[in-house]
């Protein structure tokens, strides 16, 4: 009896604050687009308007998987938070934009030039950001890698504006970067519709982009979608099994689980950690083509964004883990469509922020994530 | 010979300097690089003061004292020709040289001899004034150092009116960043907490100062009023988004901040219709069938303008100047002088405290300073809530210098052009934060867009005619715009002063012995092994 009691009014205690959050965030949470019964009123109205969100939220989220793939794979092999990566897939945008212009691809109707200049932007975009993320951890973390936590990250986030100027003088030159006017800001590009425009040039489906269009519901599902879920399931893939199966994958396991073990077992930890950086940087540029393609902008801050998004997919999966990044990766990408659909498009930003400020400081080891004690 | 060096070097900045501005940028650039050049030699000069006996006159002790001044400001006096030379000669070279090739040629030479000839001889006197300052007692010295600084900041603002340089509208600016590097050094330099979002407090003191001054809401408050209450409320953020950070540590603290630092610009760019419905009565009871009215508390109000901004904002007055004219910048330049010392002092006494010692204790080792009986949570939040408060200041400041805020000013780069102010001055330092402020908010406010003008003036005079391929033309006449370059400019700084010198210019001693005991440990275990082996 003397036990239950004072147990009894702690749970009373903490009920009564649950039901107070919940209470202010009924209150507030309209103001942000959280208002249940505008949402459940706009479900009810159209149904299948669910599924066309769910089928953008999970384009969107292979492509913020993809590099989420890179800052998972860089935090657990160095504990370091490779801010400028997102930049990288910003370049990755650039690069295969100013590929498929000079290769004159842009205006072509013909399906196998069109391809054909698809797979060379591919190429180049992967090698160009594989060789800049490595070149990154030369000059910018290697020296720093016995310093005190903080300064790598200072010095990402120092790398991470030298790298959006970059793209700001990028997408200045008009013979690299064809402007097709601007989408928004005055600085944004247009990435022109490719895909589209091979859909037309091949005249499959009838030309039409969408493929369930003889269905008759009110559904899209564009070549852009499927290319892209499939494109990047393949990555996804192909990088598990080469961190499973190869020696390297077995090199950069070992490192990542102690670095001075893996070292004295005579594995090359430098080039464990290039390895690291040129892969996921040449994620980054493959997601680079995508998210091009499938968004069509290019912008110079688009890096930032993007990096943040994933950077919450990374650690929403879990750190360190690469199904986690995956995983976290479509939940992002759904919980983007979802608010921009049934909450508020200026608000997204905002839902995206505080799930990463949620997840750190209720679950910083992820969803898949081991416990890691006072790692963070 | 390195004295020499350094007067060389401090001619050159300034000649390059002059190179931009032209006209009596000279003679001001040699009153700073005089005093800079002084302040430095007097480091490296001994002191040559020998205390008096107490018995002699007082005009013996004053002759005493000048001799020993001018013995010291004699030995600076070589180096003080060398920068002086080095200065003119290069203001000589934009005169005939430059400006020539930017398509203005000299139409008065008297003026320009003038100016040359004031600029050789206030750096002469700056340096070894300032040199000479060695000759007397330490505490004597320091008082005189203070003198000469309160001069140089209270004749400033005169002397770029009478120069007409029109610097000091730039340098407010500078200034501005100053305290905010101030507020954040206190988190990030004393508390060892890295705040990525700390432009958000900047952000929150600027709004509230929007809201409570401006026509637009119909609550005009004196900005004396409200300057406080924005650093209030700026302080109240800081601990309450200081909290849920509480149990995190380094770059997780850091992230979380960041996305504070994110959502505070989103709300404020979006809370422009605003409708608060009380949950309970509007929709949670009626789903089960019980009729009641809907309360509404707040029905479409717009609070923030969204991306319009709030414009316009009230302005401080007083007695004798009257309200604060954007004409006029001298008043707003005093006002925020005012504001700095206000702020240095505060600092300065809080890092003295016992709380200043917490944080630092802190920073060093959480765990080993909870033992010793500091209550972590306090003085973190405490930390949070100080730096903000500096942040609430600038925030008010801002608003009513610039009468009108926007909400894409307070975003991420923000945050990282401030601590880029407070990791190039130095980290845990109050003169390196001051200083890394100014060299970087002038870099960017002031030198880029003359760098701008001058080469935009020099390629069409000059390189361009020169160039006959048109799309070359076009690439540089287009990418020669250093404007574009700023974030090059804050990211380098970053990078470069973390690979090489991550304790700042002007490093406390402290951090400095932190960031290098690795290295420190790694030359003496190498200095033992090597005596080792001699044995």
């Amino acid at each position: 009896m003397e036990t239950t009691k004072p147990k009894k009014k702690i749970d009373l205690r903490r009920t009564a604050i649950v039901a107070l959050v919940i209470y202010i965030i009924l209150l507030i949470g309209p103001i942000a687009g959280l208002d249940f019964p505008a949402i459940y009123a706009a479900v009810k109205a159209n149904p299948l308007q669910l599924v066309q969100f769910l089928i953008i939220g999970i384009a969107n989220g292979a492509i913020i998987a993809i590099i989420a793939l890179g800052y998972t794979m860089v935090y657990g092999i160095i504990e370091l938070i490779n801010f400028a990566h997102g930049d990288v897939y910003m370049i990755g945008v650039f690069t295969s934009l100013t590929v498929l212009s000079l290769t004159g691809t842009l205006d072509s109707k013909d399906p196998g030039k069109i391809i054909f200049g698809l797979i060379l932007a591919l190429i180049i975009a992967i090698v160009v950001c594989a060789a800049l993320n490595a070149a990154i951890e030369r000059l910018a973390y290697r020296r720093l890698r016995n310093a005190p936590r903080l300064a790598p990250l200072i010095s990402a986030i120092g790398m991470s504006f030298i790298i959006e100027n970059i793209g700001l003088m990028w997408a200045a030159q008009a013979w690299l970067v064809p402007s097709f006017g601007t989408t928004g800001g005055a600085s944004q590009k247009v990435f022109p519709d490719m895909l589209g425009a091979l859909f037309k040039a091949t005249g499959f489906n009838g030309g039409d982009v969408n493929m369930l269009a003889s269905t008759g519901w009110a559904l899209r599902l564009t070549i852009k979608d499927i290319l892209v879920i499939v494109l990047a399931s393949v990555l996804m893939i192909g990088l598990r099994l080469f961190v499973q199966r190869t020696r390297l994958g077995k090199a950069m396991r070992a490192t990542a689980q102690n670095r001075d073990a893996a070292k004295m077992l005579g594995i090359d930890i430098d080039w464990v950690i290039t390895a690291t950086f040129l892969i996921g940087g040449g994620l980054a540029g493959a997601a680079g083509l995508m998210g091009g393609l499938y968004n069509n902008t290019a912008w110079w801050f688009m890096g930032f964004r993007a990096g943040l998004e994933s950077f919450t997919a990374a650690v929403l999966g879990g750190i360190g883990n690469i199904s986690g990044a995956m995983l976290g990766g479509f939940l992002i990408g759904l919980l983007r469509s979802f608010s921009d659909g049934y909450l508020s498009t200026r608000w997204t930003n905002a839902w995206v922020f505080a799930t990463l400020v949620l997840i750190l400081l209720l679950r910083p080891t992820g969803l898949l994530g081991e416990q890691t004690g006072q790692k963070a | 010979m390195r004295n020499i060096k350094s007067g060389i070097t401090f001619g050159i900045i300034g000649g390059l300097i002059t190179f931009l501005f032209g006209g009596w940028s000279v003679a001001v650039m040699g009153l700073f690089m005089g005093i800079g050049l002084g302040l430095l030699l007097s480091g490296r000069l001994e002191r040559t003061y020998k205390p008096i006996e107490s018995s002699s006159s007082l005009f013996a002790k004053i002759i005493f004292t000048i001799t020993t001044m001018f013995n010291s400001g004699k030995r600076a006096l070589p180096t003080a020709l060398t920068a002086g030379g080095v200065l003119v000669v290069f203001s000589l070279i934009q005169n005939f040289v430059i400006q020539p090739a930017l398509g203005k040629f000299v139409e008065n030479i008297d003026f320009v001899l003038v100016t040359n000839i004031v600029a050789l001889f206030i750096t002469i006197i700056f340096t070894t004034l300032t040199a000479s300052l060695r000759g007397l007692s330490e505490k004597q010295e320091s008082a005189a150092r203070l003198i000469l600084l309160a001069f140089v900041v209270v004749a400033f603002p005169f002397i770029d009116k009478f120069t007409e340089l029109r610097w000091t509208a730039q340098i407010i600016f500078a200034l501005i960043f100053v305290i905010l590097g101030l507020g954040l050094n206190i988190v990030v330099g004393y508390a060892g907490l890295l705040d990525l979002g700390y432009a958000a407090f900047f952000a929150i003191g600027a709004y509230t100062t929007g809201i409570l001054s401006s026509p637009v809401h119909n609550i005009e408050l004196n900005f004396w009023l409200v300057i406080w209450i924005a650093a209030a409320m700026a302080a109240i953020w800081g601990l309450l988004l200081g909290a849920p950070t509480l149990p995190l540590r380094g770059d997780y603290l850091a992230i979380v901040t960041l996305g504070f630092g994110e959502i505070v610009p989103v709300l404020f760019r979006n809370l422009i219709d605003v409708t608060i419905k009380e949950p309970l009565t509007c929709w949670i009871l009626p789903l089960f069938r019980i009729q009641t009215t809907c309360i509404t508390f707040v029905s479409h109000e717009d609070l923030t303008f969204g991306e319009k901004g709030i414009s316009p904002i009230g302005r401080p007055s007083l007695p004798f100047i009257g309200e604060f004219e954007s004409s006029n910048p001298i008043t707003w330049y005093f006002l925020i002088i005012a504001i700095i010392l206000l702020s240095i002092f505060l600092i300065n006494r809080m890092r003295e405290s016992r709380l200043g010692r917490a944080w630092m204790a802190i920073r060093e080792d959480e765990l080993a300073a909870g033992q010793m009986g500091i209550n972590p949570v306090q003085t973190k939040l405490l930390a949070f809530a100080m730096g903000a408060t500096f942040s609430g200041f600038a925030g008010a400041f801002y608003a009513a210098y610039i009468r009108g805020i926007f909400p894409s000013v307070f975003e991420f780069s923000a945050s990282i052009i401030i601590l880029s102010c407070v990791i190039l001055g130095g980290l845990g330092n109050v003169n390196g934060v001051i200083v890394g402020g100014l060299v970087l908010m002038t870099a960017d406010r002031l030198f880029l867009p003359a760098l701008k003008d001058f080469l935009s003036a020099l390629l069409t005079n000059t390189i361009l005619p020169s160039i006959s391929n048109p799309v070359v033309q076009s690439a540089v006449k287009d990418n020669a715009n250093p404007i574009l370059y700023r974030f090059l400019l804050f990211g380098l700084t970053l990078v470069i002063m973390m690979a090489v010198r991550p304790e700042g210019l002007l490093p406390s001693a402290q951090i400095r012995q932190e960031l290098h005991s690795a290295e420190e440990l790694a030359a003496e275990a190498e200095a033992s092994s090597k005596s080792g082996k001699k044995r």
